[in-house]
């Protein structure tokens, strides 16, 4: 039997390692996305000159309706978004790849880069959901943010995985068996990513990305503040709950084949645990927080406890954002200035996280993940309206109440990652307080007996 | 905690970790230009970013775990 999960994990993974020799033979990115450095610009006739990455080939584009004249500039790597539903070579978008590091910028990353750090390491995933927005705002192109974040997530991830594995809380079987449907997972889901920016461009892309924020966060996450208040109430003093109704069933299921997980101490069909892993990759490519599901599977349909979940999600995490790393570089996407900011607190950060785990309850991660994941559903549910009306879904929004929203959206992600930094720093700092109260009690004790 | 204070604590491993890591950030922003063109020129390109992110994992990684040993920030002793 062993063998024959050997088998079918083996081949699992050997379908994307098939993609990637392709990919690396010559794929390279979409065929309406160009990089390259605009070597002319022609006003009278409408028209660029680029000069394409990889190949050095010169092409002529004609600047379409939605260009912004201050993205187009001479001599900077650019990245160029084609508009086939206007005509042959129509530029769409025109992004800037590499932004100015400015001071301010740097700040915003360390920043970020810390908090993240600090979350992913406490619930096993986090971090993404501001990450690249701010990135965004400070200038990266979407694919740009998207890519560097992946790229600074899997050193992260994996230098939380080993933290949390000497802790004794990742169960490196179920990591690696998530993780491998996970990456199928991913391929599908950067697959829908990229048709849907090529259908429907930035703004498609943005609703479809938001819709399934909300979505997801919204049910899952509140799912999990219901259970996380149910234990908090009823058992303080649980260090483990049980595992769930649908878990239980989960677990009867005796479909082969069956796989033991020692760590989550569950034996479980490892038909229940592929279509985890799939939606985690899938979340994962087109959201970047595949944890928010990951988490939540491992512990609801798999069974396994908030604390051996959220540290095998950083197993997961690490392995598909290398494989995910790999499939955007292979594209040429990432920033690896934005990465390596990022890993400069991050990687402190999410060793603080990964440690603070020993000092709280179970219950305590799951109260971090659901307030994180229902505060930035508020943030992305804020800007649905805009995109709606962008798409002529719903009537236009006044100008005022789209800055409203736009501001709301923004604050709520501060308060999304401050709320979720302010928990698990709090319970962290409270139980290390009770830890050296209690190591002095027996220093005492055992001089008294002395 | 007393048998923390009683360990040796990282400091010589800090400040080499830190040192060999702060160098890297200043070799990569100084040749900013250079690092990200060829860095995102794509197909097996791809292992300059990838690899560079696994070396800051390790050099700037374990200068953060010893950091954080240096400040006393540990975990919890079972």
């Amino acid at each position: 039997m062993k063998r024959l999960v050997i088998a079918v994990l083996f081949s699992l993974f050997l379908l994307p390692l098939a993609s990637i020799v392709f990919a690396a033979g010559g794929a390279g990115p979409d065929k309406s996305m160009m990089k390259g450095v605009i070597t002319k610009i022609n006003p009278e006739s409408g028209t660029i000159v680029l000069q394409k990455d990889a190949t050095g080939e010169l092409k002529t584009l004609i600047i379409g309706e939605k260009v912004k004249p201050e993205t187009i500039r001479l001599n900077k790597k650019v990245l160029v978004m084609l508009d086939h539903d206007a005509g042959e070579n129509v530029v769409k978008d025109i992004s800037i790849m590499f932004m100015d590091m400015t001071l301010k910028k740097l700040l915003s990353l360390l920043t970020i880069g810390l908090v993240g750090g600090i979350l992913s390491g406490f619930i096993g995933s986090g971090g993404a959901f501001v990450l690249t927005p701010a990135m965004m705002s400070l200038g990266a192109p979407g694919a740009v943010a998207v890519a560097s974040n992946m790229c600074h997530k899997f050193p992260k991830a994996m230098i939380g995985t080993y933290k949390r594995w000497k802790y004794g809380q990742v169960d490196l079987k179920l990591a690696a068996t998530m993780a491998t449907t996970a990456i199928i997972g991913v391929q599908i889901g950067v697959m829908i990513q990229k048709y849907i920016l090529n259908k429907w461009g930035n703004d498609g892309s943005n609703l479809y990305v938001s819709a399934m924020f909300v979505i997801v966060l919204v049910l899952v996450g509140g799912y999990v503040a219901y259970d996380a208040y149910k234990l908090s109430k009823g058992g303080k003093d649980k260090t483990e709950q049980t595992a769930s109704t649908l878990a239980l069933a989960m677990q009867k299921i005796n479909i082969p084949p069956m796989m033991n997980f020692k760590v989550a101490k569950v034996r479980i069909s490892a038909w229940v645990t592929i279509p985890v892993g799939l939606a985690t990759g899938m979340l994962a490519a087109t959201i970047a927080v595949g944890g928010f599901i990951g988490v939540p599977g491992m512990i609801y349909v798999i069974g396994a406890s908030a604390m051996v979940a959220s540290a095998t999600e950083l197993g997961i995490a690490f392995i598909m954002g290398l494989w995910g790393s790999i499939q955007w570089g292979l594209s040429g996407l990432i920033d690896i200035r934005l990465s390596v900011l990022l890993l400069a607190t991050s990687l402190i950060g999410v060793q603080v996280g990964a440690l603070g785990t020993t000092y709280v309850k179970d219950y305590v991660i799951k109260i971090t993940m659901a307030a994180t994941m229902l505060i930035v559903a508020v943030s992305r549910g804020a800007l649905l309206p805009g995109y709606l009306a962008k798409f002529g879904l719903v009537g236009q929004i006044s100008p005022s109440t789209a800055a409203f929203l736009e501001s709301l959206s923004f604050w709520a992600l501060v308060a999304a990652l401050g709320t979720a930094g302010f928990i698990s720093t709090g319970a962290m700092v409270k139980g290390m307080i009770a830890d050296r109260q209690e190591a002095k009690l027996n220093i005492i004790a055992e001089a008294d007996r002395a | 905690m007393a048998t923390q204070q009683n360990k040796t604590k990282p400091y010589l491993s800090t400040v080499i970790f830190g040192a060999i890591s702060i160098s890297f950030y200043v070799l990569l922003f100084t040749n900013e230009k250079l690092v990200t063109e060829t860095f995102t020129r794509g197909g097996i390109y791809t292992l300059y970013p990838v690899g560079t992110a696994f070396l800051f994992s390790f050099i700037h990684g374990a200068f953060a775990s010893n950091l954080l040993s240096v400040l006393g920030i540990e975990a919890k002793k079972k």
